[in-house]
């Protein structure tokens, strides 16, 4: 059904990695780094190692091309549609007349525009780490048209429109259908698309439309989509929430639920033949067309955008990328733009459709459980394809956040140890309260408060980049638990310290920083590698908050792959390279552990110490 | 023997020194004296306060009425930092600084309080060492130290701080009995160099050979101060009589 391109030719990004690889190693002997040149070696020979790339059919975001068309579920093409729009323009301005110095942009010059990651073919992230598909491909080409450039940063959806309503992002581009109930939070363009959904079941399922579903079955839906809304307003059925189309997927064909109400490009998308599941039935969507989300007050903005769209229509950009990517006939009745925008020229796709027999309601033989499970765990393509960008992109990310959350929480740890011990009640207060949110909160929730919540407040400074943010919410919870972790190794340390160090003259902070404070780190080394472990695996939710490719630690790098191909090879090698962190970290735990409870070999027996190698609660959630 | 310059020895005296913990009076009117090169011994059964009434007088506890003259002068108004570099004490635990060398917890008080330079520092604490027959041990920790040459290296460390005064609270309760001596015999060396000494002790021995006043001390109060002939031989208060009956 789908046309992919292969993406691990000798061009393609696993061949250059392996350029880009051996020009280092020359590099790295020239410069005698013995160490870094051994390691190139190793994972030169790795890559040589790897058989003659075959062409991977895995990304699911890459455009089908028009000999993917499909003709639109007969059922759904005699539907009636809901009732014209109100909001689509008359006309629009011209694109000469377009001010960029007055379109409220955050970065001069460029939209900064919330997509997602996962939901091909509308909006996702390719195998070379380009946020692509319609909706992204169609933005570039209205931006172009003026003269803007354009950062993408990947977000849930769940959080997508608050993040556009306090203009985190300049635009959101995620197949966003423009109801009445999103107008109340964002603006939107005129519309570029429009959306219906799928109703997709297990094989063999007693399921088989809309009317099937009833009060008692789990049904999947994307949070804050019109799905979601659909399902509770129009169906008035409770659904099963997930945060992307990846998870509601995966859930569905494990019988986790019973159903999984899409959108129709995705949910075609993501049913692959031969998978344990299928598209029944198709209905509207609520509104009308899919459009851009802009902050309601941002007028200039979307009149901007408006003028692009019919601009990029006008001259044909607009029909090739359509049939390039969601090659299908439009509704009768609807069509891009304003009123005014021409009417795009498009092939006759219920025809080219035919020709290849593919409708939406194709059955496909089922593949065995154990070719599924090979599927999902042991796609060898798939490692090759993820392990260099986990190693080049997500594996420094990932050491970069936790590094950083690291000095901020040794830092600002001691401080709250010092404090909390302090006999002044103003200091030891704050200590407390402060200890007691951030260890009582989950940590995700922190994250989401910090990274959502103050990042709007300081996005000059932190130029509306969440990573600081990630890593300032790391820092902050970690701080609480090393804090706790200091203030018990402190307090472990026998009076007798302190009162012979006062007794020789030292004021208290003197004796406490030249002998109390080192002899209570000493002696929670363990806890603090440990809470280093935890903060290692907690840097995987930073990704919550949306990061550009270049961002991506270990977890979402896995992840984005996982939601390319469906296949949970790529996280299962997110998770090798975390073990190789931690699984060390964890026997130097052990051996500081020995080392300091029995002395080095040499010394007698009496050189031992007290050791605190477990806090309550230091394992981050 | 030591290099460095001994300071004039200097007289300590308590007077009707009160300090209570929350509604536990610890220390009930205590009058205490210790003239200028003399070595006086407290003696007392255990929660006596003799312990307590010595981190009084160095405040460490803040007495809550009374005063403290240090040769001759009030202290109470000094800066107590200040007042406790001219006070060295010797603990029953020694205290060492299991995380430093033998030579750093020498070196340490010198070099940051008194601010010598490293090189003085270490000559010092390296005289301080020989004169407690532990310099080959100055790169030692502590924790590979027995019992007693740790306390050599406590007394070491308070003396390298030059004190006109040095407080002992029961410097040899926690040593095998083998090594008492030898620090007791230390601590008498002392004594004879003419160091104003203030001697806690269950050590009867000693405090009879050896001091110059020996003070009982029972539930806060000095019961009875004297020479130690007439202390261990004509007590004159029953509680004397009968905790020298159970400890002789």
């Amino acid at each position: 059904m789908r046309r992919r391109r292969m993406p691990n030719g000798p061009n393609g990004p696993l061949g250059r990695y392996l350029t880009v690889m051996t020009f280092n190693v020359g590099e790295h002997r020239q410069s005698g780094g013995k160490l870094l040149a051994a390691a190139a070696a190793i994972l030169m020979v790795c890559g040589l190692g790897l058989p003659p790339l075959a062409a991977a059919d895995t990304d699911q975001c890459t455009p089908p091309g028009i000999d993917g068309a499909i003709a639109l579920p007969r059922k759904l093409a005699t539907a009636t549609r809901p009732q014209e729009d109100k909001y689509i323009t008359g006309d629009v301005e011209p694109l000469s007349s377009v001010d960029i110095g007055a379109l409220g942009l955050s970065t001069p010059g460029a939209l900064t525009v919330g997509a997602l990651s996962q939901a091909p073919p509308t909006t996702c992230i390719n195998s070379t780490g380009r946020f692509t598909g319609f909706d992204n491909e169609l933005l570039r080409a209205i931006a172009g048209k003026l003269g803007l450039r354009v950062n993408f940063v990947g977000t849930d959806f769940s959080g997508l429109l608050a993040q556009v309503a306090s203009r985190r992002f300049d635009v959101g581009s995620a197949s966003i259908t423009a109801t009445e109930a999103r107008r109340r939070t964002v603006g939107f363009t005129n519309g570029y698309d429009f959306g219906y959904f799928s109703l997709v079941v297990p094989a063999g399922s007693a399921i088989i439309g809309f009317d099937d579903l009833t009060r008692g079955q789990r049904i999947g839906v994307v949070q804050g989509t019109v799905e979601d809304a659909y399902v509770v307003e129009t169906l008035h059925l409770q659904p099963v929430k997930f945060p992307d189309f990846t998870t509601v997927y995966a859930s569905l064909k494990t019988r986790q639920i019973d159903a999984w109400v899409g959108p129709a490009l995705e949910a075609l998308d993501a049913v692959h033949p031969g998978d344990p599941a299928a598209i029944v039935a198709h209905t509207f969507s609520l509104g009308n067309y899919v459009a851009y989300a802009v902050a309601k007050e941002n007028r200039p903005l979307i009149a901007a955008l408006n003028s692009g769209l019919d601009a990029v229509i006008a001259d044909g950009t607009w029909s090739q990328l359509y049939t390039d990517w969601v090659p299908r006939p439009l509704p009768p009745g609807w069509e891009p733009g304003s009123k005014a925008a021409l009417t795009p020229h498009l092939p006759d796709f219920a025809t080219i459709a035919a020709r290849h027999h593919r409708a939406l309601d194709e059955p496909a033989p089922p593949k065995s459980t154990l070719d599924q499970l090979r599927d999902s765990f042991f796609d060898w393509d798939l490692y090759k394809q993820a392990i260099p960008v986990l190693f080049t992109t997500g594996l420094p990310n990932t050491l970069i956040l936790t590094v950083s959350a690291t000095v901020i929480g040794l830092v600002f740890g001691m401080v709250l140890a010092v404090a909390g011990i302090s006999r002044t009640r103003w200091l030891r207060w704050p200590a407390r309260v402060y200890t007691d949110m951030f260890r009582g909160l989950p940590e995700v929730v922190i994250i989401l408060i910090i990274g959502l919540g103050v990042g709007p407040v300081v996005g000059g400074l932190t130029n509306n980049n969440p990573y600081p943010l990630g890593i300032a919410a790391l820092g902050l919870t970690a701080a609480a638990y090393v804090g706790e972790i200091f203030r018990s190794g402190i307090q472990s340390v026998e009076s007798g310290q302190l009162e012979a160090s006062r007794a020789l003259g030292f004021s208290y902070q003197a004796a406490m920083r030249l002998v109390v404070v080192p002899q209570g780190i000493r002696r929670v080394l363990p806890a603090l590698v440990n809470q280093f472990i935890a903060l290692l695996k907690g840097s995987a939710l930073v990704y919550f908050l949306g990061l550009i490719a270049g961002q991506r630690e270990l977890f979402q790098v896995g992840r984005d792959f996982n939601a390319q191909t469906g296949s949970l090879s790529p996280l299962v090698a997110a998770g090798v390279f975390y073990l190789m962190l931690t699984i060390p970290l964890t026997h130097l735990v052990n051996f500081i552990d020995v080392r300091l409870r029995r002395g080095r070999p040499s010394a007698e027996p009496g050189d031992t110490l007290d050791l605190i190698t477990s806090t309550s609660g230091q394992e981050m959630t | 023997m030591a290099e460095t310059a001994r300071p004039e020895p200097v007289s300590l005296a308590g007077k009707d020194i009160h300090l209570s913990f929350g509604k536990n009076a610890v220390l009930r009117g205590v009058d205490i004296d210790v003239p200028a090169g003399a070595t006086v011994a407290v003696i007392g059964p255990s929660g006596s306060g003799k312990s307590t009434l010595l981190r009084t007088l160095n405040r460490l506890y803040e007495p809550d009425s009374g005063d403290i003259l240090l040769d001759g002068r009030s202290v109470l108004r000094d800066n107590p930092d200040r007042l406790r570099q001219r006070i060295g004490m010797v603990f029953q635990h020694f205290n060492l600084f299991p995380h430093r060398s033998v030579l750093d917890n020498v070196m340490l008080a010198p070099r940051k309080l008194r601010r010598l330079s490293a090189d003085a520092a270490r000559e010092l604490a390296l005289a301080q060492l020989d004169r407690v027959g532990l310099k080959h041990k100055a790169a030692a920790r502590p924790g590979t130290l027995s019992g007693g040459q740790q306390q050599r290296v406590a007394i070491a460390r308070a003396l390298a701080m030059a004190p006109q005064v040095m407080f002992f609270d029961e410097a040899t309760s926690a040593l095998d009995p083998e090594m008492v001596k030898g620090i007791l015999a230390l601590i008498a060396d002392l004594g004879a160099d003419g160091m104003t000494m203030l001697v806690v002790t269950h050590e009867m021995g000693f405090a009879r050979s050896t001091s110059d006043a020996v003070v009982f001390m029972d539930h806060g109060n000095v019961v009875e101060t004297g020479p130690p002939a007439q202390i261990f031989e004509a007590a004159r208060t029953e509680r004397l009589q009968r905790f020298l009956s159970q400890v002789l």
